[in-house]
């Protein structure tokens, strides 16, 4: 057992120390120079399997319920989330972090398995008796979101799949999570876990940042387009970077989907993509288009998911707001309420006595961004072209659409999202639970970390 | 008395307005609040929408604090007015901040003449209290002419009427942002030697007083009683500094006594105002005058919060006559019993997504 009978975890990163411990630009690049030493000693002489092997295990005691590392993830009031919430985001993101799934994503992103161990050929690059391999940075600097977990518990991963050093910066109060998986992968393979740190500090630090971007030779971030123009105007030359910026999803259910029983099934799924991870993600929808022309309408239709929120608030309540993005929704609401006094185009269904989900329905097409925290908006399409019309404003701004569509048509409306810019398309229900090869905001995943090296024969 | 028309409406309120602060208790508040409210709901026709989809009606709603809020936000899109659009003389408006449609809030003669009982009222007792005939009023804002639907300039406008001296030293500058005419304004300074001058403006324009007066400092100090009133630090705009470095700062190059600075909080949306303290009195929370109530409300449930808890402030105004008298703004605030402690504003700077990062 790597933590004491109190469930305190051992220090082994610097967001461990205790609150007042105070980060100073000596102990950044103390801790960059020892993971640095500690992947030439470490890592480079692993085999691809053993790395593999260590997060697929990894993976396994997160989701084991008995396990420590989880029962501390789960305590109440160490993250913004109910536990059940917390339990269902986890047992989703681990259960798709296999040795299987880590394999195959290296194929995807080297065309081979072992391009990391040694130069290896594809058939296609065997006629022409070539071989390649690929090196990661020395050291990534990650700049992580406070949102949620998913995100930063993925650059590690992947961060120690082209066996880099990694120097992991969470924004102030969300270290835990990823601390978490620090100390997991330390209690498996402690040379794996001694490549990586975890820090957390309010960003815009510039002195303690400025030290991390001196030592990094590649860094992530993931936040607002501001924040990402500001890191990237403060990189030294040389470094690669990263960015991955505002994004925002929507659903959109076509007419075939929308007979009574299957309206039912869609609703369900449509509030699961709302409440996962109290829908604060990129991810997660801002709004459904509901197709016009079924016997559901587009109304009855959002009637249908306020109930199936209001079922599944029960088994997996939304976490605590703070005073302040509370009073968001109390006023998203207010507006939403005075519109639907006054006109016959909105209708509003919310919980009572608290803000924990709201449903609004809009006969006004155009995109509106929620504010989140499962509020979520539902608006009539004609079809998929006048709702990609009426999302116009975020063109180029969109992660994810989930549709709800019968099979033959899946095709070409994944066609039509793809040409208009949209960089993920998932079945309604699985927004937030994207797969590990996942490309995020349509970038590869390891390849961009990586340099070739191509050997002739 | 049956209140039925808007003359009568007005009246009432001012008598109300005039009455003895000691005079005035929750049953006395509570009568006028609920005659204003049977007015609004009939004639304020999205406002009366909104009351009968609450089920919250004249007759069921038996206290001023059932009254139904409208949140401020919704001025942008709605006309929340019991105005024809022919009767509308006026309105005020502010833009908030970048970006955003405007808030108004339309007038008549009639509403008006409350708005500006209301404002001199509450005005005299906190920023004038010894109606010193002396005082000298140096705003540091535009003039109406250039600033014709501020309330905040009208405010100034009207309790410095009588001055026969300029009044305005601010200008609108290209872009649409106000600045000060600073050579004007020190040899009016200069020029009120021997008299209190109070010095009026929003936050942000101290700061940016503070930033000339840093390179060119005042060459006389101002006389003893004079005072400043600034009002908006909310806005966003004004950089980020404490309220207390702030004042500091103002006292320091204005030489005013820290104790004669004043707080304003008002707003487009509303006909009154509150106060953080009486000039050269001890600071205290804000509190508005016998006419408006603010209550501090938990966003969650809708309850009054207790005392030391945060929350959204939400205000009954009664001199907002020609509009809505309950509101629900954007602020949140702390509750001190009956008063109140700004703490920041509810709005989404941008919308959110990845973007939501924590500091």
């Amino acid at each position: 057992m790597f933590f004491d009978v109190a469930m305190t975890l051992p220090n082994y990163f610097l967001a461990d120390l205790p609150p007042e411990a105070i980060l100073t630009p000596q102990l950044i690049s103390d801790a960059c120079q020892s993971i640095r030493k500690n992947r030439e000693r470490f890592i480079s002489e692993l085999q691809q399997e053993r790395i593999v092997r260590c997060l697929a295990q990894a993976a396994k005691n997160w989701l084991d319920h008995d396990h420590p590392i989880r029962r501390l993830a789960l305590e109440p009031g160490r993250t913004q989330f109910s536990p059940e919430t917390l339990a269902t985001g986890l047992d989703h993101y681990f259960s798709r972090v296999t040795e299987e799934s880590l394999f195959n994503l290296l194929t995807q992103e080297f065309g081979h398995e072992n391009r990391l161990d040694s130069p290896v050929s594809t058939p296609e690059e065997n006629v022409h008796r070539r071989s390649a391999m690929v090196t990661g940075p020395f050291l990534i600097a990650h700049i992580t979101a406070g949102n949620i977990p998913c995100p930063t518990f993925s650059s590690m991963i992947h961060g120690l799949l082209v066996r880099s050093a990694q120097f992991v910066k969470c924004a102030s109060g969300n270290s835990f999570l990823p601390r978490l998986l620090a100390h997991s992968i330390y209690e498996i393979e402690p040379k794996l876990g001694a490549c990586i740190e975890v820090a957390e500090w309010a960003g815009g630090s510039e002195q303690l940042e400025g030290q991390l971007f001196h030592e990094a030779d590649f860094v992530t971030a993931t936040g607002a387009d501001v924040t990402l123009k500001n890191i990237r105007s403060r990189l030294p030359s040389g470094k690669g970077f990263l960015g991955f910026g505002h994004r925002v999803s929507f659903g959109y259910i076509t007419k075939d989907f929308l007979s009574r029983a299957q309206a039912r099934l869609a609703a369900k799924q449509a509030a699961i993509d709302v409440i996962a991870w109290d829908q604060s993600g990129c991810l997660s929808p801002h709004a459904f288009y509901i197709e016009e022309g079924a016997a559901m309408t587009p109304e009855m239709f959002a009637a249908m998911l306020a109930e199936e929120l209001a079922q599944l608030e029960s088994q997996q309540p939304r976490g605590n707001l703070t005073v302040a993005e509370s009073a968001i929704v109390t006023a998203a609401r207010g507006f939403f309420e005075v519109r639907a006094a006054n006109s016959g185009g909105t209708k509003i269904w919310a919980s009572e006595e608290s803000t924990a989900w709201t449903v609004v329905f809009d006969d006004d097409t155009v995109f509106q961004h929620s504010c989140l925290s499962r509020f979520i908006l539902v608006k009539p399409a004609k079809d998929l072209e006048s709702a990609l019309r009426a999302a116009e404003m975020v063109r180029g701004k969109v992660s994810t659409v989930a549709i709800a569509a019968s099979v033959v048509a899946v095709t070409p409306l994944a066609q039509q999202l793809a040409r208009w810019g949209v960089t993920r398309v998932c079945p309604i229900g699985q927004m937030q639970n994207p797969p590990l090869a996942w490309r995020h905001d349509g970038r590869p995943v390891l390849a961009d970390y990586v340099t070739w090296t191509d050997v002739e024969q | 008395m049956q209140i039925t028309d808007s003359i009568d409406v007005a009246e009432a309120v001012k008598a109300f307005i005039r009455l003895p602060a000691e005079a005035v208790d929750d049953s006395k508040f509570n009568a006028l609040a609920l005659q204003l409210f049977a007015v609004q709901f009939e004639r304020n026709i999205v406002y009366g929408n909104l009351c009968k989809s609450r089920h919250a009606l004249p007759g069921i709603v038996e206290h001023w604090t059932e009254i139904p809020t409208v949140p401020t936000t919704t001025f942008k899109d709605f006309e929340l007015s019991t105005l024809n659009t022919e009767n509308r003389m006026t309105h005020f408006q502010s833009s908030g901040t970048t970006n955003q449609k405007a808030c108004r809030h339309y007038h008549d003669s009639t509403s008006l003449s409350v708005y500006e009982t209301s404002l001199a009222a509450g005005f005299t007792v906190h920023l004038t209290p010894e109606t010193a005939p002396s005082v000298r009023f140096i705003s540091l804002t535009p003039a109406p002419d250039s600033a014709p639907h501020s309330s905040l300039v009208h405010m100034i406008a009207t309790v410095s009427r009588n001055q026969n001296e300029r009044v305005f030293f601010g200008q609108l500058g290209a872009d649409g942002n106000w600045t000060i005419d600073l050579t004007s304004f020190r040899s009016a300074l200069a020029g009120s030697m021997g008299y209190s001058v109070c010095i009026l403006g929003t936050a942000f324009l101290f700061v940016h007083l503070i930033d000339a007066l840093t390179k060119l400092p005042l060459q006389h100090p101002l006389s003893v009683g004079s005072c400043v009133m600034e009002t908006g630090g909310y806005k966003g705009k004004t950089r980020e500094l404490s309220k207390a470095d702030f004042h500091e700062l103002i006292s320091r190059h204005l030489g005013i006594r820290p104790n004669h600075i004043v707080t304003e909080y008002g707003m487009t949306e509303l006909s009154s105002q509150a106060y953080d303290r009486v000039t050269g009195r001890e600071q205290c929370y804000f509190k508005f005058p016998h006419w408006a109530r603010a209550r501090v409300l938990s966003p969650e449930t809708g309850l009054e919060v207790a005392n030391g808890e945060p929350g959204i402030i939400t205000i009954v105004d009664l001199a907002n006559i020609a509009s809505v008298l309950a509101l629900q703004t954007e602020d949140l605030g702390i509750r001190h019993a009956d008063r109140f402690e700004l703490i920041g504003r509810s709005q989404l700077a941008e919308p959110r997504g990845c973007s939501l990062m924590s500091p």
